[in-house]
Formats: structure tokens, sequence, C-alpha cells
């Protein structure tokens, strides 16, 4: 079984409308125009994993409210195997208006989700009991109010005393900490901060320190987004730049989850494991996601056909 | 062929013999669920807790056959009752039967277990018996229509 961690869920309601105008009420008739899908980075790649054929995956999380029960029958349609915590308050909302002419994209972002101390405790306990039968765990997203930043590093110490691999996806605090429980891979992303472990990231040499310096903290593996390329940092200290060829770029939404599941399906699938080869993979899955207007990978033999844009070279550190 | 697997709700939502009443009411309450599996701490399902059987236990005497005049008496008992056990282990109130089914069960045994034992729901485990979820009559019923040829509904 894999599992999949996404502590911070949400509705996401995507509404198309041909000119995005303020002050001005929209109808929308059509139903390709509204599109509504469980939200939340662990869950995107707990999809694509049932894309590709991995028999049991689950989502461990919060859920709460009526919303909650709403998004737990959207995950389980996607025969996802849901194991939530339920939640008092209701969960977020995401809105996202598509203007068509002029192409626009207008986000409300909702960080309303708030989480009981007493649900906290439930998650860890539901949590150890939960990952039982699963060889690798991904632990992905943003932490929802009330859940302290020390939740992924407490995660991954039990993850990681059961002897399990533990792949993390974080930001801010909870990475800063999340990394003296020692995670496998770490990738970190910049959704709310330009900065990594507080060190601010401009040119590619801070890059190149901040992943180190990941390394030096505790995680073995590390791939850092740089621009549309990624940095890699292989276990032994030698660095790599991946970067595609060619590429155009439609959606941003989705890829980093395609990536880390491109990353892992190779993992799980070879005897003989390349970091290269696993990141050409992730890599591959990204770009696909990127390129395509599509959230959720469909199967392997589309992305992988992105795999000859993919290069990668050693860089001098 | 159509197996369980096909037609089950796949949730891992589920108490220990060792949480509280309290928990598992809350649970409940939360999931809009009125019976949850009981698992070890592995996962391993263990047994089945009814909203039924805590009821049966805070209204001792008259469960069933509650008349309007004794109503307001029995919830002040059944509160009353609850206070104490609340607190108390799953285990104590849990049902120990393993009327579990298979995720790889044909579809037609399952109507055949849960039309014998009553059942409205059963909760369905892997061949290991690690809990995957639950299959209840709607589900049921809708295995029965698309096999009456009006193709899945979904």
């Amino acid at each position: 079984m894999i599992t999949t961690v996404t502590l911070n869920p949400a509705i996401d309601r995507e509404y198309f409308v041909d000119k995005n105008e303020v002050m001005k009420n929209q109808f929308i008739y059509n139903d390709q125009d509204l599109k509504i899908y469980p939200g939340g980075k662990g869950l995107i790649s707990a999809i694509n994993f049932k894309s590709l054929g991995y028999k049991d995956v689950q989502n461990i999380g919060f859920v709460g409210g009526k919303q909650g029960l709403f998004f737990e029958k959207m995950v389980q349609k996607q025969d996802i195997i849901s194991n939530y915590i339920y939640t008092e308050s209701e969960i977020r909302n995401n809105v996202k208006i598509i203007g068509r002419d002029p192409a626009t994209y207008t986000q409300y972002n909702d960080y309303t989700y708030r989480v009981e101390k007493e649900d906290v405790k439930e998650l860890i306990v539901r949590f150890k009991r939960s990952i039982s039968e699963s060889n690798c765990i991904l632990i992905s997203g943003s932490v929802p109010e009330g859940v302290d930043f020390d939740i992924y590093q407490r995660l991954i110490k039990i993850a990681k005393d059961k002897g399990k691999h533990v792949f993390l996806q974080a930001s801010g605090e909870a990475l800063k900490l999340a990394l003296e429980s020692n995670p496998d891979v770490v990738t970190p992303y910049f959704k709310h901060h330009k900065t990594i472990l507080d060190m601010e990231m401009n040119d590619k040499e801070d890059y190149i320190k901040a992943g180190k310096e990941i390394q030096k903290r505790g995680a073995k593996r590390v791939m850092i987004p740089f621009h549309c390329d990624r940095l890699l940092f292989d276990r032994n200290g030698d660095v790599y730049q991946l970067s595609p060829k060619g590429y155009c770029i439609v959606n941003w939404l989705g890829s980093s989850d395609a990536y880390n599941t491109g990353y892992l399906d190779y993992a799980f699938k070879t005897d003989d494991f390349d970091f290269l080869e696993a990141n050409r993979r992730g890599g591959a899955a990204a770009l696909w996601i990127a390129e395509n207007k599509e959230i959720y990978l469909k199967d392997r033999e589309n992305y992988n056909a992105c795999l000859d844009r993919l290069e990668i070279n050693k860089l001098e550190v | 062929m159509s197996n369980v697997r096909d037609y089950m709700v796949r949730t891992m939502n589920s108490v220990t013999p060792e949480d509280s009443i309290r928990k598992a009411i809350i649970l409940m309450y939360r999931s809009e669920q009125s019976v949850l599996p009981v698992v070890d701490n592995q996962n391993l399902f263990v047994g089945t807790i009814y909203s039924n059987n805590i009821l049966k236990n805070i209204i001792p005497e008259s469960f069933g056959f509650l008349d309007s005049s004794r109503l307001f008496y029995e919830v002040n008992e059944a509160v009353e009752n609850l206070k104490y056990v609340k607190d108390e282990k799953v285990e104590k109130y849990m049902s120990r039967n393993r009327d579990a089914v298979k995720e790889d069960s044909d579809m037609k045994k399952l109507a055949d277990i849960m039309l014998n034992n009553k059942e409205s729901l059963l909760f369905v485990i892997n061949e290991n018996g690690f809990l995957r979820g639950f299959i209840e009559r709607s589900n049921l019923l809708h295995y029965l229509l698309d096999e009456a040829g009006n193709g899945k509904a979904d």
C-alpha cells in the first residue's frame, strides 16, 4: 500500500468565463466551465498512483464539517482509501476564476481551516496504526492552523522508527523541523516563502547552498525546483541540474505532484535504483502535466514520451 | 464476475478496542456512520461497534419500548449513564464477530451474506485481514441494478 499524507485539504473550484470582469455578474450554464475536485498535494499524487495501476493507495489527514464529507466522497470516487480525522470546522474552498479573452487567472485561496489539538493527537494515533502495510510514505503540502510546525517531524519519526521510506515535500518552519527526523527524500516548495531554511533564494548558488544544508541537516537526497529546472542533490554529495527542452507550459497545477509520483513509481518498480533516472521519470511526468490541461497523470506511456526532452548535467560545486 | 472491490466504499475510519466510547460517539456523528469497525494497532479488523449497543447499555431496561410518558425520564437516565460509560473502553461494548467480507469476494456471495444475516453493512478486509472499508445495502442494490442491465451507475 502507498500512503500519502494531506493535512490541509481543499475543495478546488474552477470557474471558466469568457471575460473576468469586476462588478459584473457571470452566468455559467455549461458544466464544462465548472470544475470541482478534491485538492491537496499528497492527494493529487495518490490519484496519480491509482491511475498508474497501484491497487491500494490511502490518503491520511484531516477533513472537516459537511464539506469535509463531500471532499471524502470525491476522494473515494477516485478509489483512494480515505483515512481522515474528522474535525468540527469546515475545510477550505479555493476558488479560481479563469478568463478566456483576455487570458486571466484569479485565485481566492482559503486559509481559514482550523484543527484542534485533540484532532492532532488522534491523527498521530491513526497514522501509527495505518502505515503498517506501507513501505513508503509521501508527506506533502501545507499545515493547517492549530497544528504545530513539528507535525511532519513527528510523523516522519514514527515512520522511520517502523523502517519506512519517507518522501517529504514541505516548506518553511515545518520543513526545517522535519529534517531532524531524517526523511529520505526532500523537495522544498516556495508557495508562501521565497526562502529555504531562512535563506533567501536569488541565484543558483543560493539554491545549491540550501540543498547542501538540507542534506547536512538530515535528508539523504534533495530535489529543489529552480525556475523550470530542478537541482538534484545525490546522497554522495554530487549535484546535478535537470532541464526540460523545447517545452510550452500551459498549466502548473499538479506538476510537482506528478514529479513526486513519477520519481516514486520508478523507485517502486526497480531493484536497481538510480537517482538520476528517478528524476528523469519525475521530470517527464511533471512536463507532461505542464504541457497539458490536466492535473492528474493518466498512464506511464503518456509521460514517458517526454523522457527524451530532459537533460541532466552534473554541476561542479 | 463483479467483486466487492467494485462496489465498496474505501475508508479506514475506525476505532481501536482501547479507545473510549466518547471517542467512538464523536467519530460516529462526525462521519455520519452509526456502525464503526474496530481494528488493532496494526489496522487488522477485530470487530464492530454499533451505536445500538451503546444505546442499549445506557437505556438498559426499556430500549425499544419507550412510550412518550416515560421518554423524558429515560433520556435523563441515559445522560446520567453516559457520564460513566463515555470513559469506558470500546472493547467492553464491541461485538467481536468476524463477519467481514473480503474485497475479492463475489458480489453474489455478498448478497447471500447480507440478506441471510440481516446486516445492513459489512466491513471489508483484504486477504490478510487488514481493514479496507465497508459495503452496505445501497451498494448491493447498485450492483443488482447493474446486473439488471442498466449498466454501471457511474
